[in-house]
């Protein structure tokens, strides 16, 4: 059996790590001979099974392929139709780890037990999703870790370094930010965040509207026009991207699929990377909200480690060579760092402190005794980048002469101002009769190392109390029985 | 400063005990109600300037500048990944207002 594995489920591709008895990790090929497995998943209409990686990606029909599904764990509502069958995100994610659990396992040994790895700006549903994603494809979930930290226990590792080190994590879908302190074995996480689809194939996305210009140009027709077609575009867009990674230019030629003719793409590097300049503007936003949030200048770090494949860019190592006044290492292979890292973090986890990835709190009306002014806020117990796991209480009183319920929203985030925070559930509390106003209630936000919340709200004049973990309810979110009955069901599903 | 608890229906002026929470799926029309009831947040209005949308003004200084952009970037990265649909949307536009106005006042990267 393996006992330490770890597994990055990215965006594009996902990866399973696994410890050896020498201590250092090691990827593990899929059955396809393949160390990297493409995050597609491609429904076949003949026979009952489920391609998944590299399979699926190329040969499939495009109304039956799901590409980027991590990119929707945090939509409550967000569900796949093939075939009449409603899938939700987690199933879709369990398929994917179904192929990288069935087979690694025939590699190193039956797979129980695993750390996978999320963006660190993954929300608390987009968490549950991918615990419950684990759970369909038959694996407990020991710790979710987030994707940087991950990339900085590999490094730490394979380097030998200590210091501060920022990782700059640039995937297929998301970019990371964390800072973190390296003694030894020992990690701090200072802070950590996260940009919702900033990664590579927004390039792609970007590449392929400047192809379909061009064509237009050249033809006076459209590239594409249905999704097949699109995807084959697509396709030679991240090729090209690749390329200008490597080359100052490259010359490609499309055409579609209604004979319009052939188009001829010249494109350098340069303009690749104006095209995408304003989205490397964002990721420098993001860096410097990192230093912001950690109180430290761009001098406090001591090491800057690229990850994810789009830190290949060159345009990505100057800027943060520029900003830093240092090269920027990589983090060996970019694209297998994070799945090895949570190998890694998989036995030496107590030896890793992390932190709170958002803010909690609730909406309370702040009174303010010097400008008399009363607002409705988001009051933040739980302030980000609090060590985990964690507890903290904050003192409020009832608003109204007797009051029958005690409601607490339950929020998340950091914002002051209470629209662009996200309500994650509510609590509600009856309390005795005729009581004034100005009653003292404690609400106790608690955090855990998988970055799961729970609140608890106690009244304190009748010591009456109530705690829930939050949930989640929506079409694209399972019940705990739904979650058992479609585990068994994808248990014995064909997966290849 | 007294912090007084405050429920997302007690603050819209609800008597009625709330109900336990049927479904966060709806936290769009939750933060809807939170707009209502909170104060006025700016909105993407396609007419206005990048620099309007940021709330920048011609005799800003730099440094006023690069504070609000900060500021601006962090709530709506936060936005992006929002459970209410329309901030989301809201917030992807409002990124490209932010960059497009650092970019004219303090240069390309």
């Amino acid at each position: 059996m393996a006992e330490y594995v770890g597994i990055d489920l990215g965006t594009t591709l996902s990866g399973l790590a696994y410890l050896k008895p020498d201590g250092n990790p090691e990827i593990v090929p899929n059955a396809d001979g393949e160390r990297l497995t493409h995050s597609v998943v491609f429904f076949d209409s003949h026979e009952d099974v489920k391609l998944v990686g590299s399979a699926a990606r190329d040969g499939g029909e495009p109304d039956r392929t799901i590409f980027q599904i991590k990119r929707f764990m945090d939509d409550p509502e967000h569900l796949v139709e093939i075939d009449g069958k409603k899938w939700t995100p987690a199933e879709i994610s369990a398929l994917i780890l179904s192929k990288l659990k069935r087979d690694c396992s025939k590699i190193c040994g039956d797979i129980t037990e695993v750390v996978i790895t999320v963006p660190a700006n993954f929300n608390e549903l987009a968490r549950k999703s991918t615990i419950a994603a684990a759970e369909m494809a038959g694996m407990k979930v020991k710790r979710l870790v987030n994707e940087p930290t991950a990339a900085a226990v590999y490094y730490a590792h394979s380097q030998g370094v200590k210091g501060r080190i920022l990782v700059f994590d640039l995937g297929g879908g998301t970019l990371d930010t964390t800072i973190l302190d390296v003694e030894g074995d020992n990690i701090k996480i200072l802070t950590s965040e996260g940009a919702r689809h900033l990664g590579g194939s927004n390039f792609d996305d970007i590449l392929l509207e400047a192809y379909a210009e061009q064509y237009k140009k050249q033809t006076g027709a459209a590239l594409y026009t249905d999704e097949r077609h699109r995807r084959r575009v697509l396709q030679a867009t991240e090729d090209a991207k690749k390329m200008l990674s490597k080359l100052q230019r490259v010359n490609d030629t499309v055409a579609n699929d209604q004979n319009s003719g052939i188009a001829r793409i010249d494109l350098s590097r340069d303009h690749f990377e104006k095209l995408i300049r304003h989205m490397l503007t964002r990721t420098i936003f993001l860096v410097e909200q990192a230093l912001d949030s950690a109180k430290l200048k761009t001098s406090d770090i001591d090491h800057v480690v690229l990850v994810g494949g789009s830190t290949r860019i060159p345009k990505v190592k100057s800027m943060l060579e520029k900003m830093f006044g240092k090269v920027p290492k990589s983090c060996g292979n970019v694209d297998e760092c994070v799945a090895l890292g949570a190998a890694l973090f998989a036995k030496k986890s107590s030896r890793i402190q992390e932190v709170c990835n958002a803010s909690y709190g609730t909406l309370a009306m702040v009174y303010n005794a010097k400008t008399k002014e009363e607002k409705l806020m988001n009051s933040i117990v739980i302030p980000k980048n609090t060590p985990i796991p964690c507890s903290r209480t904050q003192v409020y009183q009832t608003s109204e002469d007797n009051e029958r319920v005690i409601e607490v929203d339950i929020t998340q985030g950091e914002d002051e101002d209470a629209k662009f925070v996200d309500v994650i559930g509510r609590l509600t509390l009856d309390v005795p009769p005729n009581r004034p106003k100005g009653c003292e209630v404690a609400v106790t936000f608690s955090y855990d190392e998988n970055q799961r919340v729970r609140a608890l709200v106690v009244d304190k004049q009748s010591g009456r109390s109530k705690e829930v973990a939050v949930t989640y309810k929506g079409a694209g979110v399972l019940s705990e029985e739904e979650l058992k009955r479609r585990s068994q069901h994808l248990r014995a599903m064909r997966i290849e | 400063m007294f912090k007084i608890l405050k429920s997302l229906s007690k603050s819209l002026g609800g008597s009625k005990p709330a109900p336990e929470p049927k479904s966060t799926a709806k936290e769009g029309s939750l933060l809807d109600k939170v707009n209502k009831g909170a104060p006025a947040a700016a909105k993407v209005e396609p007419s206005k300037t990048p620099e309007e949308l940021c709330g920048i003004t011609p005799k800003m200084p730099k440094d006023e500048i690069k504070a609000q952009l900060k500021m601006l970037f962090r709530r709506y990265n936060r936005s992006a990944s929002s459970l209410d649909a329309k901030l989301r949307g809201e917030a992807d536009q409002m990124l490209d207002a932010i960059v497009q106005v650092r970019e004219k006042h303090f240069g390309e990267i």
